[in-house]
């Protein structure tokens, strides 16, 4: 097949597994398989930033990439972490070069079999998320044409990554609200049905169910809905007189 | 950038006409969206599962007799572009062609109301309740209008969430708080209704529905006068 026909693909790829049943990690490890068939590097990885802005490890091409990541994460330096504070690609193509910059971190990557690293920071516009590294155990230097295409494919990975956590914030906030709604209406209900049984107004009513569930230490919801299953007795509710 | 093809400035306009950005979102909220679209009246409704949680806003009494009827017989603009999750409009009420809605049409025009329109309150893909749009003479929208009334549901939708996401966990934001309120009187009759017949809180919503339909009376009258003790259920 040729390179891009793969290239093709990989993008219909990318966007059809952010569609239906969309799992991150599983899409981030597809993005590192097909940087690596793509780019000709060894391996790559992706590391995102959690809620903190602190940059946590999601996905790597495989098992080797991942402990020199986890070592980069830990010593906080890296082209990983560049790429990720700079907003822009990093490039470091010799052994000396990596020393040089990252000198803690460089004998990691040289334990890992690698000799050369890059990273392409995942952003949409001045929003980072997170970076892709893309680390080779021969000398590479990525060309300006293989940057541009590690940076489509970060951007299309962000561009997923951020609409599927904007669905996640509102599916959130929608079902707070569903519930707290629906927790309204159940009080309610509960009332007509305490005042039905007891025979009194829906205001002593309420009044009953407040002191049943602070006496219970309950959430109000709790016992309305207690009665409405008819797992508690509306006429237990009553104080004894 | 735009957002779901809405031109940035359209949204911006109709947000700074909604002024939700402080404001209590009363009936000025709903008066002000009818106003951008160009028509006589607004409601928004919360739905979840198909029903109606509460509305929003209404912006008189007429949208707010309209929206109880909708919710009574479970038909109407409202409810459909809820279900279709996309614009119904029925620009002529009267027109005899029209099949859909025969209760809530007539409910319509006897208020003097000639046109209706529901727009889907969607977010990111999730419908969480419609706007519905009223005039009192027949009107067909153009494209602008059209525009205008996805871009208010749009802002409504996102202002209503919002709202929610500063809310404590369990509770409803504070712009929210009156939404299920006036419904507050159906649900406590439900309730009670239940005990009466014996049967259940969804069987009991239907028996008051049906009984007010049957008499063409609002339900929030007939669940009164339950609550009074004037009509029983048994």
């Amino acid at each position: 097949m040729s390179r891009e026909r793969r290239l093709m693909d990989t993008f219909v790829e990318l966007a059809d597994t952010m569609v239906d049943d969309y799992d991150m990690i599983e899409f981030l490890q597809l993005l590192t398989e097909r940087c690596v068939e793509l780019l000709g590097t060894s391996e790559a990885g992706v590391m995102l930033a959690d809620g903190a802005g602190k940059l946590r490890h999601a996905a790597c091409s495989n098992e080797r990439m991942q402990i020199v990541e986890l070592f980069e994460l830990q010593l906080e330096e890296g082209p990983c972490f560049d790429a990720f504070r700079t907003n822009e690609p990093v490039v470091s193509a010799e052994p000396e070069e990596v020393a040089r910059r990252w000198p803690r971190f460089a004998p990691h990557v040289r334990d890992g079999g690698f000799e050369s690293v890059a990273a392409v920071p995942m952003r949409l516009r001045s929003e980072v998320i997170g970076a892709l590294n893309l680390f080779s155990s021969h000398p590479v230097a990525l060309g300006t044409d293989e940057l541009r295409l590690a940076q489509a494919l970060a951007d299309i990975a962000t561009i997923g990554i951020l609409h599927q956590r904007a669905i996640a914030d509102a599916r959130i906030a929608t079902t707070q609200l569903e519930v707290a709604l629906e927790s309204r209406i159940v009080i309610e209900q509960a009332k007509g049905i305490v005042a039905e049984r007891n025979r009194i107004g829906v205001d002593e009513a309420f009044t009953l169910l407040r002191s049943y569930t602070r006496s219970h230490n309950r959430l109000l919801a709790q016992t309305a809905r207690a009665i409405i299953d008819a797992s508690l007795d509306p006429s237990a509710l009553a104080p004894a007189d | 950038m735009s957002e779901f093809g809405f031109e940035s400035e359209r949204v911006d306009r109709v947000t700074a006409a909604l002024a939700v950005g402080e404001h209590d979102p009363s009936s000025s909220v709903c008066a002000a969206g009818a106003a951008v679209v160009g028509v006589r009246r607004a409601g928004v409704a919360l739905m979840a599962a198909g029903h109606t949680l509460g509305m929003v806003c209404v912006s008189d009494d007429v949208t707010a007799a309209l929206e109880d009827v909708q919710y009574s017989l479970g038909e109407g603009p409202c409810v459909d572009a809820y279900h279709a999750r996309a614009p119904v409009l029925a620009g002529d009420l009267a027109d005899t062609e029209r099949d859909d809605w025969p209760a809530f049409c007539e409910s319509a025009l006897r208020v003097g109301v000639r046109a209706a329109f529901g727009f889907p309150l969607m977010v990111r893909g999730i419908c969480i309740g419609a706007l519905n749009l009223y005039h009192d003479y027949p009107v067909t929208l153009t494209g602008e209008q059209l525009a205008d009334a996805a871009a208010v549901s749009h802002v409504a939708a996102r202002t209503v969430l919002r709202w929610q996401s500063f809310a404590a966990p369990g509770s409803v934001a504070w712009q929210l708080e009156g939404v299920p309120a006036h419904r507050a009187v159906v649900h406590q009759a439900t309730g009670m209704i239940s005990v009466q017949a014996d049967v259940s809180i969804d069987d009991s919503l239907a028996m008051l529905q049906a009984y007010a339909f049957a008499h063409d009376r609002a339900i929030a009258a007939v669940a009164e006068a339950v609550i009074r003790r004037t009509l029983r259920f048994d």
